[in-house]
């Protein structure tokens, strides 16, 4: 069961006096759903660019089942803020584009990008443009066209941050549904707290200046659900309150350090 | 329309706005406006009409400026029984093969190269300063070094319409490129993909909006150096045509190959955007 590891991690980018990040040590095996947390400029980011191999380290190591992560690979598929789809493609040919590149003859990509866009709920719109499609259902698109790739981990920077309060909500669940169903070992980033109980399974709380790990929590929310619980039952739950209270009391004592 | 505009202006000079006394109303909210659209017409036929006239009261010799009823004759008789030993028909397609031959040449080293500017440190380095330095020079200064060196044939005309064309064909290949978003270069990237196909699959689509625009300019461009380029030698051509003809003082024969010319080059125009709309309906809305 390979693990992803970022040990010791430090990031500094070019003509920043601070560093984004400082040695900051997060592991995802299969089957987590571990989410930063923290406010901006923590280096959330950066970390989750360390893993998907699109920032190089500058202390510490990052490695997939002990493989140095050297550059970005389909076994780390990342689904961005802004989905950055293709415009001039259809929803379908985006989600099959992993598997184009791969060489997959193109009646097979159109199945099994079909059977993705039913996986996240958006059967029938394959043919759709990406401009006809709304902020949600790009996401799912986005979140399709990562799982096509087959990666054994899924890093996710905001992928709902820009989506509406409903949205997200629906989006959420899509997300636990999929998780749950594949065992795939997910790195979120978020800022949203509610967000972060809902969804994980390892809460690290990221605090700036320079980024770096003040505190961990281990929930069990997420494994609720996937274990048949209702979503609303769960947020109504007082445990639920308690911990975004002391989630949320972590992250301010983070900024006041 | 013009006066009514006048009055939604709230005008505190006093001297000559206050002795035209423009009436002061409240725009009124159903106003039908006029479309610029109908404007255009009317200008155009306002021109046409002062042209006539001026024309028909002999102001000016027909040497200098033929009636549009002459030029309209001359343009039905070249096209039927043609000028300078070809038909009107002939020298369009000649001077449109030129056009197009040198937009083939101009998309097939101008791509190419606006992508190694846009992707590549050392791309940029060579390339810059060579399109810097070329785009610049009008074609009639470096067309008789053209001639010297590849003499008066058809590739020569090619040759320097190619290089008109050249500048617009790269440098916003190269803008296009260096505007690709770096997260879309990411995602693909962690989907797997290798340089060259983050190049095809990614970089070329996301610049095509600004490579077709790039067609447009140079399109522009490479009718403006036509009739320099038809100068060299040529027995065909609009440009030759036209050149022939001012020698003899045929101006219909001007007129009309002018006529001609701006004709099909607003043809040109309006086919590019038909094609973009066709090839990149995001443009704009991603």
């Amino acid at each position: 069961m390979p693990q992803l590891v970022l040990d010791k991690i430090s990031v500094h980018y070019d003509g920043q006096a601070a560093p984004a990040v400082e040695r900051v040590s997060i592991a995802v095996a299969e089957g987590d759903f571990v989410v930063l947390v923290g406010r901006s400029g923590c280096g959330k980011t950066s970390l989750l660019n360390v893993a998907a191999g699109l920032v190089e380290p500058a202390r510490g190591s990052a490695s997939i089942g002990g493989r140095p992560i050297t550059a970005p690979g389909p076994d780390r598929a990342v689904v961005f803020q802004n989905d950055a789809l293709f415009p001039w493609l259809t929803a379908r040919e985006n989600v099959a584009f992993a598997l184009r590149l791969r060489g997959v003859p193109s009646g097979e990509r159109a199945r099994r990008a079909d059977s993705l866009l039913k996986l996240v709920k958006l059967d029938g719109a394959g043919d759709k443009r990406i401009w006809e499609l709304s902020g949600g259902m790009r996401q799912r698109v986005g979140l399709a066209r990562a799982l096509a790739a087959e990666p054994e981990f899924l890093l996710l920077d905001e992928p709902l941050g820009a989506l509406d309060a409903l949205t997200r909500e629906r989006m959420q669940t899509t997300l636990l549904d999929l998780w749950a169903a594949s065992r795939v070992g997910v790195l979120m980033v978020t800022h949203g707290i509610e967000e972060a109980l809902v969804l994980a399974t390892r809460i690290v709380v990221l605090a700036p200046g320079p980024g770096r790990a003040v505190r961990t929590f281990e929930t069990g929310f997420s494994r609720r659900y996937a274990a048949g619980e209702a979503i609303r039952t769960i947020k109504a739950d007082p445990a639920f309150a308690a911990a975004r209270g002391e989630l949320t009391d972590a992250i301010f004592e983070g900024e006041a350090a | 329309m013009s006066v009514t505009s006048y009055s939604e202006r709230p005008t505190t000079r006093t001297d000559e706005s206050s002795a035209l006394s423009v009436p002061w109303s409240r725009p009124h909210p159903k106003r039908r406006g006029i479309s610029a659209r109908a404007v255009s017409a009317i200008t155009i036929l306002a021109v046409l009409a002062a042209w006539a006239l001026s024309a028909r009261l002999q102001l000016v010799s027909p040497v200098f400026l033929p009636s549009p009823i002459a030029v309209w004759t001359k343009f039905v008789v070249v096209a039927r029984d043609g000028f300078v030993d070809a038909t009107l028909a002939q020298h369009v397609v000649a001077s449109l093969g030129r056009v197009f031959a040198a937009l083939v040449a101009a998309v097939l080293v101008g791509v190419p190269v606006g992508l190694a500017i846009g992707i590549s440190t050392i791309g940029r380095g060579i390339f810059d300063p060579l399109l810097e330095f070329l785009r610049p020079i009008p074609p009639l200064a470096y067309l008789p070094l053209v001639i010297i060196w590849f003499g008066i044939g058809e590739p020569s005309k090619i040759l320097v319409i190619t290089i008109a064309m050249l500048a617009p064909v790269a440098l916003s290949t190269a803008s296009g490129v260096r505007g690709v978003s770096q997260e879309r270069i990411n995602a693909a990237r962690s989907l797997g993909a290798t340089r060259a196909q983050l190049v095809r699959h990614v970089i070329l689509p996301s610049a095509l909006p600004s490579i077709l625009t790039g067609l447009r300019i140079a399109l522009g461009a490479g009718w403006s150096t036509l009739v320099a380029a038809e100068l060299v030698a040529a027995t065909r051509g609009l440009g030759f045509m036209i050149q022939s003809a001012a020698q003899f003082l045929v101006t219909d024969v001007v007129v009309m190959g002018i006529l001609v010319i701006a004709t099909i080059a607003f043809v040109l125009e309006f086919v590019i955007r038909r094609i973009e709309r066709r090839l990149v309906p995001w443009a704009g809305r991603d």
